[in-house]
């Protein structure tokens, strides 16, 4: 777009109109990857190498602040055993990693193959129509009732 | 509010109109009604006087009550008809009368039975819930669905008689059907309220309905789905059996067991399902509390105030996923992830929405879920109170981190779809302004979580309530902070269990497996057995009849030889019978 837009471009307000809706247009229209301009904007900061990093550091010197904080601010507590420094945070943290980890042998003891109770079941009927249709299970099930 | 209209129960408007959707072909006008209607039942609910039974008719000796409001029910049904509203607002993509006029009338009929004096009415919209919900289950159209809807229908209308059973018990014991708390688990019909209502709240151990149907349901039928049936029963609950110590722990138990599926199942829609009963045993927990003391207020407050927040907040969740599912044909945790990059407005919403179910300060769950939190505390119930910060932990884990973390970030799947329809952005965006509009401070008095604490049940004690004190935004802050914390470290370490799919054994397997298994094997041997049975049968009577043929008959044994001698001979023997008979009886 070059500098010298001819005036009929302009609203009553002077705005370039072409160009705010060229602006409109762009943040709604995906790439040729499929990429939403909205997603690079809000969370293009995510694809950074560093990141991970950045957050794991970020929140241990947070956790850090946040029991510090603790001995510094009174607590008005119900429950004894809520006194203790870093009560919260130890909870928290254990808790946490108890119902992660308990995935492991939980997933072991308990997870069967999808078609265990019979057909899966694919999505339901008033998805998006322009999903492409991947070849469905229905059919290779027998029911009672299916040969009449 | 006075006149005709001032007797209209808003939930009957709304069953009225959804019946009337079911046969009206033109799309934009049916959908018109369906976002209008809310909006007018709101206006005729706040401008609905309470404490005052606004319609009532004595019939059979009985009074019924159609439509009272209370503090109580007024915060419940005002939730109820919001969630409607977005509901219509998420479904304008569609074209579907049916769905449109059972959601509709299914919103209508917790309304009704939220609003309704007596339990004869309760039980009617109760059923009515039962009956109207599982369409949006079938409409499905899988055939997965379609099992799964009539097995939700059965264990429904199993809640509906139990509660009947329960009602006539009631009555005749009072002598009056009105609502109201039951002193004692041991009065004649409460136990079977209390399982009737149990069944529905999705108890322990009564509550695979719920994980079963509703992944299986509609994009549109998950969401309404979500906002209704469990908690017209936490307020039928409140209603009915506050401070009823099982309950205590009953809620607790069911906050935590779910936090341990959410973790391995695969499907997020499911998860969420998993979720929505932890989240329910909060209430329930807070319902127990109810009459034990100076908790009274601050946790009938807490079940509501959660219910309220817990209906938008749930509703935004499953909103998120229909888009997901809505767009991708899936909501597979395996199958997902990188979709920030084509639907990142939905992934603002969710986030939103994990968030506030995770009770992050300055969104709604906090508000919500500190009053129960503080009442547990307050009583002294420390085991409990552990289990609940305990649930709260795996409440952020599975709702606050997987479901947006495996949906829109993670491994990238290499998904590129369309963001999320206009129509479902601006529902879900409403639902998200709702939560942190009901979880900021009060900056503005009035405004805030205020607002909220303004609508609860008993509003002076709620009103003296401050969650944004330092100590307790500190805990709060400590206990997600540190649980990310430890999200992050054992992603780092490569410790977080893969999604892998497959189902996850629950307790329906005791009807799906067993009990299927031993029915068919009843079945199989009953064919077997049966003909046999039968064969056996006939042909002992066959040959009875083949004697008493040979013997008898024209052709038989008396009949030959005319009037001869073995006849006189059988004759004479009966003859000599009775007068034995006659001479032993007679002595």
């Amino acid at each position: 777009m070059s500098d010298e837009t001819p005036n009929d471009t302009r609203d009553s307000n002077g705005r370039f109109v072409k160009r705010a809706a060229e602006t409109a247009h762009r943040l709604h229209t995906p790439s040729e990857e499929g990429v939403h301009p909205m997603a690079k904007i809000l969370f293009g900061w995510t694809e950074n190498k560093r990141t991970g990093t950045l957050i794991f550091w970020g929140f241990a010197i947070l956790s850090m602040v946040l029991i510090v904080a603790d001995l510094a601010i009174p607590r008005h507590e119900y429950v004894e055993i809520a006194h203790a420094t870093g009560f919260y945070a130890l909870w928290g943290f254990a808790s946490f990693a108890f119902v992660v980890l308990m995935g492991w042998p939980l997933g072991r003891l308990l997870r069967r193959k999808e078609d265990y109770y019979g057909e899966p079941g694919g999505p339901p009927a008033d998805i998006d129509p322009d999903v492409p249709v991947e070849p469905s299970t229905e059919g290779t099930y027998v029911y009672e009732g299916d040969e009449d | 509010m006075t006149g005709p209209l001032s007797m209209l129960n808003p939930g009957w408007l709304m069953i009225a109109v959804g019946l009337a959707a079911l046969f009206l072909p033109m799309r934009r006008v049916r959908q018109g009604l369906t976002i209008a209607t809310p909006i007018i039942a709101i206006i005729l609910l706040a401008l609905a006087d309470q404490n005052v039974n606004h319609l009532g008719v004595q019939a059979l000796g009985i009074d019924f009550i159609f439509y009272r409001v209370d503090g109580l029910s007024f915060i419940f049904g005002l939730a109820f008809l919001l969630a409607a509203l977005l509901n219509a607002i998420y479904a304008w993509h569609t074209d579907d009368r049916l769905q449109d006029g059972m959601a509709m009338a299914y919103a209508g009929a917790a309304v009704a039975a939220t609003f309704s004096g007596d339990m004869m009415s309760l039980f009617v919209f109760w059923e009515l819930t039962a009956i109207t919900s599982v369409f949006l289950i079938l409409r499905a159209g899988t055939r997965a669905a379609y099992f799964a809807s009539m097995r939700y229908l059965a264990i429904q209308i199993l809640s509906g008689v139990l509660l009947l059973a329960g009602i006539a018990y009631v009555y005749h014991s009072r002598g009056d059907l009105s609502v109201q708390a039951f002193t004692s688990l041991k009065e004649p019909g409460a136990i079977l309220v209390f399982i009737a209502l149990g069944i529905k709240a999705a108890f322990p151990f009564l509550h695979n309905w719920l994980q079963d149907s509703y992944p299986k349901a509609t994009v549109v039928g998950a969401v309404v789905l979500s906002a209704f049936t469990t908690k017209l029963a936490v307020y039928a609950f409140a209603r009915m059996f506050p401070g009823h110590d099982a309950l205590i722990w009953i809620g607790a138990v069911m906050t935590v067991f779910p936090v341990f599926f959410a973790v391995i199942e695969n499907d997020l829609r499911k998860v969420l399902a998993y979720s929505l009963n932890n989240q329910v045993g909060f209430m329930i927990c807070a319902i127990g509390l109810g009459a034990t003391g100076v908790g009274d207020a601050l946790a009938l407050n807490g079940a509501s105030a959660h219910a309220f927040c817990h209906i938008i907040y749930k509703g935004l969740l499953f909103m998120s996923m229909g888009a997901v599912m809505y767009r991708t044909g899936t909501t597979k945790a395996s199958e997902l992830g990188g979709l920030y990059k084509s639907m990142p407005w939905t992934t603002v919403f969710c986030i939103i929405g994990a968030m506030s179910i995770s009770a992050f300060p300055l969104f709604s769950g906090f508000a919500a879920k500190s009053l129960t939190m503080s009442a547990v505390g307050h009583e002294g119930y420390t085991i409990v109170w552990l289990m609940l910060l305990f649930a709260s932990a795996g409440v952020l884990e599975h709702s606050g981190i997987k479901i947006p973390y495996f949906a829109f970030f993670g491994h990238d799947s290499g998904k590129r779809v369309k963001e999320a329809p206009f129509n479902m952005l601006l529902a879900m965006g409403l639902a998200a302004f709702i939560c942190i509009a009901v979880g900021i401070p009060a900056i503005v008095p009035g405004l805030g979580y205020e607002w909220l604490y303004n609508l609860l049940p008993y509003r002076e004690e709620a009103m003296a309530y401050n969650p944004f004190t330092l100590d307790h935004v500190l805990t709060q802050m400590q206990l997600l902070v540190l649980a990310i914390f430890a999200f992050v470290m054992l992603k780092r370490l490569g410790w977080y269990p893969p999604e892998k799919p497959g189902v996850v054994l629950d307790t329906d397997w005791v009807y799906r497996k067993a009990g299927y298994g031993l029915f068919t094997w009843a079945g199989t041997i009953w064919q077997k057995a049966g003909p046999a049975m039968t064969a056996v049968f006939f042909k002992l009577t066959g040959r009875a009849y083949d004697r008493i043929e040979d013997t008898f008959s024209p052709r038989g044994e008396l009949a030959r030889g005319g009037l001869g001698s073995a006849m006189a001979i059988w004759t004479a023997i009966l003859l000599g019978l009775v007068l034995l008979l006659a001479f032993i009886t007679s002595s």
